[in-house]
C-alpha cells in the first residue's frame, strides 16, 4: 500500500513538473514577467530538512578499573542528541556552506541527508525521496565525498574504480564518455588514472574522489571536508572544479568545512549549527555585514594606569556597546571594540590621546574566521527559525 | 533480476585483481595451505596405523586420505566475510558502501565469489588434482566419475552460499561490539569442529551428530565431501542437497532481518 502511494505521488509530481515545463516555455515565449505566476502552488526544495533530530545511545562508562568493573553490571545510558531540531531547504543549484565547530552535528546531518543514518524524529527529503526509506534510490542522485575517506578501490588502478562506479550507477557508455572527458579536463585526472588508488597523493586521491562523486552526475553532491590537509594550489584547483561542476550542471551542493576560503570561494549561503542547533542560516554578505561591523583597535599606551577609568563611549556620546574599551594592564593596551558603521577612527583616536600619549596603534578587521570563532564560542543567536 | 546482478560483478573480478595484485601473498598461500593439509594427513595415519579396524567413521585408511585433501579443497571454497564487516564498521568504510545504490549484503557475496575463484584456482584445483591421481595410481581406487563432479561442484556453490550469509550475520555482531577479533578466533576454531574440517561428522557420538542436523554448519564441508567420496545415494542424496538448499534460504532470510535491524540503529564510527 505504501508502494503504491509512493507511485502515485511520483506520477503526480511528474505531471506537475511537467505542466510546469510546459507552461514555463509557452509563457517564456510570452512574457518574461509571467514568470512568477507559473510556479506550482507549493514550491519544490531540492533539499527539504523538517525538524530532524538525531540522538546516539551509548552505555554510561565509569572512569578507572573499579569503573569498568561498575560498567559490566549498570544499564545507563547516555543519550547524546548530536542534532537538535535542524530545519532547512536548499534550492537546486545552491552552493551551501554547512559549518560549525568539531562535533557540532555537521556530518551527523550530512550522513542523515545521503541514508547513510536514520534520523530519531523529523524527516528530509532529498529531491523528493527520503533517504532513511529508499535508501538506494536516493544514493542514485546524490554524490558523495568524505574527505577522511575514500571511496575508491584502494588496491587498483583508478580506472578500475571508474569501470566498478559506471557498472553500479548504471551509467550509459556515452554518458561515460562525456562525463569523463568533462571531469578529466576540470580534475585531470589523466595524470594518474593508471595507478593504483594506494600510490596517490592526498591531493590526488582528493581530486579522483571528487570525479568518481560526480562521475553518475547527481543532482546533489555532498562535500565534508573536500579540503582538507591539501595544499593551497590543489585548494583552489578543487574549488575551481566545484564552481565549474555547479554552474555546468546545476548541481546543488552542500560543503561542510573547517577552512573558511572555501567559503568565501564558493558558497552564497552558510548554514551554522552549534551544538546540534542551528544558530544562522542566510548569505555569507548578511552575516559579514551583521557581525562583521564591529573593528578593534589595539592601543600601546605609556601609563596603562591611567587608561582604568576610561568612559570612552560617553565621551564620543554613542551607546555604550557601540564602544566597548578593555584594559590590558599587563602589557599597556588598551582595546577599543567598535562599530564602523557608528565610530570612525580618528574619532577614537582623538579621544584617547586627549587623555593619554599613544605609543602605537594597530586596527584589526574582523575577518570571517574570527566571526566564526565568536559564535563558536558565545553562541550567539542571530536567528532561529 | 540478470541486469539487477550484473551491477555486482565488478566486485568479484575486483577482488580477483585486488588478491593477483600481491604474488607474495599468492605463494605464500599456497605454500601454507598444502603444509597444513599434510599436517592432518600425517595425523590421521597415525591415527589409523595405531588401530587395528579398518574402518573407523565409516570411513577406510585410503577414503580418510581422499575425505583430507577434499575437505581443504572444500574449505578453500567457504570465505570469511566477517572481517571485512568488522573492517568496514571499525574503519567506517561501511559508510562508502551505503552511499551507492547497492546492497551491501550482495556486494560482499560477490566480492566474495571473487576471493573464491582465486583459491579455487590456486590450491584447490592444485590439490585436487593431485590427490585425484594419488588415489588412482598409488591407492588403486577408482577415479571419480563426472556425474559425481557435478553434483560435488553443485554441493559447492551451496556450501559457499551457506557460509557467507552465515558469516555475514556473525559479521553484524560487529556493529555492536564493534571489535570482532577474539570472537572470530572462537568462531574459526569451533567452525573447524563443526563443519567437519577437521575430524567428519560421523566420528562423532551419534548424540551430537543428531544434533549437528539442526545446524547450518555440517552443510558447509562435511557434505560436498562426503557427496564427493559417494557415501550419499538416492533419496538420502537428494536429502543433503535440499538441506543445503534450504539453508540458503534460512539464512539469507536471518541476514536480511538483521541488516534491517542494524541499519535501523546503526553508528558510523568517525567522522
Amino acid at each position: 500500500m505504501k508502494q503504491f502511494d509512493d507511485i502515485l505521488l511520483k506520477i503526480l509530481n511528474g505531471m506537475q513538473d511537467l505542466s510546469f515545463l510546459y507552461k514555463k516555455r509557452r509563457l517564456d515565449s510570452v512574457n518574461m514577467r509571467n514568470d512568477i505566476e507559473i510556479l506550482p502552488e507549493r514550491k519544490r526544495f531540492m533539499i527539504e530538512v523538517n525538524h530532524i533530530f538525531k540522538e546516539f545511545v551509548s552505555p554510561k562508562k565509569y572512569p578507572g578499573l573499579k569503573g569498568a568493573v561498575k560498567g559490566l553490571f549498570s544499564n545507563e545510558k547516555i543519550v547524546k542528541t548530536a542534532v537538535d531540531d535542524i530545519s532547512f531547504t536548499i534550492d537546486k543549484g545552491e552552493i551551501v556552506g554547512y559549518i560549525g565547530s568539531n562535533g557540532a552535528g555537521k556530518s551527523t546531518t550530512i550522513k542523515m541527508m545521503t541514508g547513510i543514518l536514520n534520523p530519531t524524529r523529523g524527516n528530509c527529503q532529498v529531491a523528493g525521496i527520503d533517504p532513511s526509506k529508499r535508501r538506494r534510490e536516493n544514493a542514485q542522485n546524490i554524490g558523495v565525498v568524505f574527505g577522511q575517506r575514500t571511496q575508491l578501490w584502494w588496491d587498483l588502478p583508478l580506472s578500475e574504480s571508474f569501470t566498478i562506479l559506471k557498472e553500479i550507477y548504471d551509467v550509459p557508455d556515452q554518458e561515460f564518455q562525456r562525463q569523463m572527458a568533462f571531469l578529466n579536463r576540470v580534475l585531470a585526472l589523466e595524470e594518474f588514472f593508471d595507478r593504483p588508488v594506494r600510490t596517490l597523493s592526498l591531493g590526488q586521491r582528493m581530486r579522483a574522489d571528487l570525479g568518481a562523486a560526480l562521475l553518475h552526475n547527481p543532482k546533489v553532491l555532498y562535500l565534508d571536508e573536500p579540503t582538507i590537509g591539501l595544499d593551497l594550489v590543489v585548494k583552489d584547483n578543487i574549488r575551481e572544479a566545484i564552481k565549474e561542476i555547479n554552474e555546468k550542471y546545476q548541481t546543488t551542493v552542500i560543503l561542510t568545512t573547517h577552512d573558511i576560503g572555501d567559503i568565501e570561494e564558493l558558497c552564497s549561503r552558510i548554514i551554522i549549527i552549534d551544538k546540534g542547533h542551528k544558530i544562522y542560516d542566510g548569505s555569507l554578505a548578511r552575516l559579514k555585514d551583521t557581525f562583521g561591523s564591529r573593528r578593534t583597535m589595539s592601543m600601546e599606551i605609556r601609563q596603562p594606569e591611567k587608561a582604568k577609568g576610561i568612559q570612552l563611549a560617553r565621551a564620543l556620546g554613542v551607546r555604550e556597546e557601540d564602544c566597548v574599551s578593555v584594559v590590558d594592564q599587563e602589557n599597556g593596551i588598551l582595546n577599543v571594540s567598535f562599530d564602523r558603521h557608528k565610530l570612525q577612527v580618528p574619532q577614537i583616536l582623538a579621544a584617547v590621546m586627549e587623555q593619554m600619549e599613544i605609543k602605537d596603534v594597530r586596527i584589526q578587521e574582523t575577518e570571517l574566521a574570527q566571526i566564526v570563532k565568536e559564535i563558536y564560542n558565545h553562541g550567539i543567536v542571530e536567528e532561529k527559525s | 533480476m540478470i541486469k539487477r546482478l550484473k551491477i555486482y560483478l565488478p566486485f568479484t573480478v575486483n577482488e580477483l585483481k585486488r588478491r593477483l595484485a600481491y604474488k607474495g601473498a599468492f605463494y605464500v598461500f599456497i605454500l601454507i595451505s598444502l603444509f597444513s593439509s599434510f599436517i592432518s594427513y600425517y595425523l590421521w595415519m597415525a591415527v589409523y596405523g595405531s588401530t587395528n579396524r579398518q574402518v573407523l567413521g565409516g570411513l577406510s585408511q585410503k577414503e580418510m586420505v581422499v575425505y583430507v585433501f577434499m575437505a581443504y579443497v572444500t574449505s578453500f571454497i567457504t570465505i570469511s566475510i566477517s572481517d571485512w564487516v568488522s573492517e568496514d564498521v571499525v574503519k567506517g568504510t561501511v559508510a562508502m558502501n551505503l552511499i551507492k545504490p547497492i546492497d551491501y549484503r550482495m556486494s560482499l557475496i560477490f566480492r566474495a565469489a571473487g576471493d573464491m575463484i582465486y583459491r579455487f584456482l590456486a590450491p584447490s584445483v592444485l590439490i585436487w588434482i593431485g590427490i585425484e591421481v594419488y588415489k588412482v595410481v598409488v591407492l588403486g581406487l577408482a577415479p571419480v566419475t563426472a556425474g559425481r563432479v557435478l553434483l560435488y561442484l553443485l554441493s559447492c556453490a551451496m556450501s559457499f552460499l551457506i557460509y557467507v550469509l552465515f558469516d555475514f550475520c556473525f559479521g553484524m555482531v560487529a556493529f555492536f561490539t564493534t571489535y570482532l577479533l577474539g570472537l572470530m578466533m572462537v568462531q574459526e576454531a569451533l567452525m573447524g569442529f563443526l563443519t567437519g574440517q577437521l575430524i567428519p561428522i560421523s566420528f562423532f557420538p551419534e548424540a551430537l551428530q543428531r544434533i549437528f542436523d539442526f545446524l547450518p554448519f555440517t552443510s558447509m564441508i562435511y557434505t560436498p565431501v562426503m557427496i564427493y567420496l559417494g557415501k550419499y545415494s538416492g533419496e538420502e542424496l537428494a536429502f543433503v542437497l535440499l538441506r543445503q538448499a534450504a539453508w540458503v534460504a534460512i539464512l539469507y532470510g536471518i541476514g536480511s532481518l538483521i541488516w534491517k535491524k542494524v541499519t535501523k540503529r546503526l553508528v558510523v564510527l568517525g567522522g
